[in-house]
């Protein structure tokens, strides 16, 4: 007797079919799979006779194969558990599964579906392959429901997905998700709980405003973390197909909760600087799994001590700042996966940490200071349009100044003025290169003036030269200005802190 | 007359260093100091802006310019009629041992030695002490009582040291009070006219203490980025710098160069 069923496997972000088919024939008693199984599927044997048993169903005492196929995919993971017993019990009932029907989950020993991860990952790769139910378990139902268009079939155990199918007692379809964003952003950092710290503020505003990635440099205790936790609070807030591709990367690591697996808020990650490249790009053995930089997909990667990190782990980081994905090869295959995400990097201003603060003096040699502002140059420095210095605020600014301005009304700003680039050039002004800046950032004559002026007298790079102008042209944005004035340019020139650094 | 001190001054350091080489220079007075960063390469620069002549006593080779930083200064030191001196062999590098050494020659030049910022332990101490060893004069200048940089210099000011205020007090130690003829309290005459209108914000602004533009900004009750922008425009001009986190009125002087 013959049976199949659907089931898929994930590589990254995309899915591979895979056929569960059973064969029950006369012969030698034998349970036999077949099909390129890892460790991983080979032990679902275990479990998959133990559940069926456990589960008021017999387990046929003849030959049993079990082929996956395509036979040539390497199958790893506990996924295949469910799809291989639902065919089994098919088999020996003789009945056939629903067409357009796909199984995913893990079984323990008394037939109950556990959790397996990347279930939204699979299911939006099925539905775009045209399946049309999915039996998932009842732990991750909720992330299969983002799909819509789409049957999703909470299983809490073998034995009720066996009475489903064999028309018995039958488990209700889940309900579509609610996709609808919360009405009000819940809470992030503020900047109204930021005392002070103005060129900090404009900057986090340009940064957000522009795509702009940004170096905070400044004294221990100067609130460079509190200041890059607010970014996330002033972007806009995610579209729901943001919220999905974000939740995606979740759904692969495990990372969603059940209750309410969609979250509007941007991420927001800050690896220590101990992190290994493969735990910031991502890796492992096998298939790459995502790392922090794909976490931070369509948030803000947060680098505190920028200087601490390896520099070789940092430059892992370059080509997928520039690319918005980073596909990592293993032995296993290659994956890809998206990594667009606002860079913040803290760093001291020197290796005590006291350069330029208004009470404490620097203990740094000259030459110490600028080894490590050297340190800091480089590719991934280029890529970062803001750099700038935050001071210590004076103690009795924190007593008496008044808050300052709420992140919902910085938000405002930066939303009209992201939505005036992309009806412009159809993207943020960070990713705008230099032939594109001549296009759609034009500088009126005092403005270009003012920028070949300053790059002739000061030895500006042309790296230095765009970035200024782009800044600039995030500065007329937020203003809602046409063309580029002198006065956006010299604003841009003046976050120039470090310029000597990787000019 | 020798004019030393730190190497990463306060731009109050800075600007009294220039001004006091400065005078000095225009009342005959032949300027030696070090070519370190800092107040010895101000000390050169005033002197060369005054037109005068100065020497740089060097801790390496004549062939050697150490930090390469200066190496445009040393060219303008030797092009003013200057002078680079050395006791090591060319080609010598720099080295930790060879810079007391320097400084104690550098005392032996000069028939007096003005420190201007110097932290405890600085190289200038050790300058000014040589200098007294050798029986030479030694005057300080002052400076503000919560910066770590005055402390030298106070310290020899307990001790005995000179007062320098300005160059009429540092001539007088030479025995020459006749020939001052600026107050650095004044701006001095051969500065020519007055700059054309600036902008406002420069009123604002001293050539001593770095104001940030967060700071100017908020005295002043305007946005951040409207002050740092013009703060920039201005100093595109030449008329303000940055000194750290904040910026400072550049003098007449250096606004020339």
């Amino acid at each position: 007797m013959l049976a199949a069923v659907d089931s898929c496997l994930l590589r990254g972000l995309e899915g591979r079919r895979v056929e569960v088919q059973v064969d029950v024939s006369p012969g030698q008693v034998g349970f036999h799979v077949v099909g390129l199984a890892q460790t991983s599927v080979k032990e679902a044997r275990e479990r998959v006779r133990a559940a069926i048993r456990n589960s008021g169903h017999t387990f046929p005492l003849r030959r049993l194969t079990v082929n996956l196929a395509p036979a040539e995919l390497r199958k790893e993971g506990s996924g295949l558990d469910l799809p291989i017993a639902v065919a089994i019990c098919l088999a020996e009932s003789g009945a056939a599964a629903p067409p357009g029907s796909a199984f995913l989950g893990e079984l323990a020993l008394d037939g109950a579906v556990r959790h397996v991860d990347g279930v939204l990952v699979a299911a939006r790769w099925l539905r775009a392959q045209g399946c049309r139910s999915l039996f998932v378990p009842a732990a991750d139902a909720a992330e299969a429901a983002l799909v819509p268009g789409f049957e999703v079939y909470a299983c809490p155990s073998l034995a009720a997905v066996m009475q489903h199918l064999l028309g018995g007692e039958s488990i209700d379809a889940q309900l579509p998700a609610a996709l609808q964003a919360p009405p009000e952003p819940p809470e992030a950092d503020d900047l109204a709980e930021v005392h002070g710290q103005e060129a900090a503020r404009r900057a986090l505003e340009l940064a957000a405003a522009g795509g702009h990635h940004l170096l905070f440099s400044g004294p221990p205790g100067a609130g460079k973390t509190m200041l890059a936790r607010c970014l996330p609070g002033i972007l806009p807030p995610l579209s729901l197909e943001e919220a999905i591709e974000v939740a995606q990367v979740r759904s692969l690591l495990g990372d969603l909760p059940g209750s309410g697996p969609l979250d509007w808020v941007r991420p927001f990650r800050s690896p220590h600087h101990g992190i290994s490249q493969a735990g910031l790009i991502g890796g492992g053995s096998g298939l790459a799994r995502p790392g922090e930089i794909s976490r931070a997909h369509l948030g803000v990667l947060f680098l505190d001590e920028l200087a601490e990190f390896d520099a070789a782990t940092l430059q892992a980081v370059r080509q997928p700042i520039e690319g918005g994905r980073v596909t990592i090869t293993r032995s296993g295959g290659s994956v890809s996966y998206p990594a667009r995400f606002q860079l913040v990097a803290a760093t001291n201003p020197c290796p005590c940490g006291w350069a330029g603060d208004r009470q404490r003096a620097c203990r740094c040699t000259p030459g110490a200071a600028d080894a490590y502002q050297r340190a800091l140059s480089g590719p991934l420095l280029d890529r970062i349009d803001l750099r700038v210095g935050v001071s210590r605020p004076p103690l009795e600014a924190l007593a008496s100044e008044p808050r300052g301005e709420a992140s919902a009304a910085v938000r405002e700003r930066v939303v009209a003025a992201r939505a005036a680039q992309n009806r412009r050039q159809g993207c943020l002004n960070s990713l705008l290169k230099p032939a594109r800046l001549r296009e759609h950032a034009a500088l009126e004559p005092a403005a270009r003036r003012a920028l070949e002026r300053w790059a002739a007298e000061r030895g500006l790079t042309a790296r230095g030269f765009h970035r200024a102008w782009r800044v600039a042209r995030t500065a007329a944005d937020l203003e809602g200005a046409p063309a580029i004035l002198e006065r956006h340019v010299l604003e841009a020139l003046g976050y120039r802190l470090a310029e000597a650094v990787a000019a | 007359m020798a004019v030393v001190g730190a190497r990463r001054p306060s731009p109050y350091g800075e600007a009294v260093a220039e001004r006091l080489a400065a005078d000095l220079a225009a009342a005959g007075v032949v300027i030696v100091s070090g070519l370190a960063l800092g107040i010895d390469a101000a000390a050169h620069r005033g002197a060369l802006e005054a037109g005068g002549c100065t020497v740089a006593v060097l801790g390496t080779g004549v062939d050697v310019v150490y930090p390469a930083a200066n190496a445009e200064l040393a060219a303008r030191i030797l092009a003013g009629g200057g002078a680079l001196v050395s006791q090591f062999p060319d080609g010598t590098q720099p080295r930790r041992q060879h810079f007391p050494m320097r400084n104690w020659t550098l005392a032996q030049l000069s028939d007096a030695v003005v420190v201007v910022e110097a932290a405890e332990g600085s190289g200038a101490l050790i300058t000014a002490e040589a200098a007294l060893q050798q029986a030479k004069e030694v005057l300080a200048v002052p400076g503000s009582v919560f910066s770590p940089l005055s402390v030298g210099c106070h310290q020899l000011l307990r001790d005995g040291a000179g007062l320098a205020q300005n160059a009429r007090d540092v001539l007088a130690a030479l025995g020459r009070p006749l020939e001052v003829l600026d107050d650095p309290l004044r701006p001095p005459p051969r500065l020519g006219p007055a700059p054309p209108a600036r902008d406002g914000l420069l009123a604002h602004l001293t050539d001593t203490l770095p104001l940030s533009a967060a700071d100017l900004a908020r005295r002043l009750g305007l946005p951040f980025a409207e002050v740092l922008g013009r703060l920039t425009g201005l100093e595109l001009e030449g008329a303000v710098r940055q000194h750290g986190a904040g910026f400072v009125r550049l003098t007449g002087r250096r606004r020339r160069e």
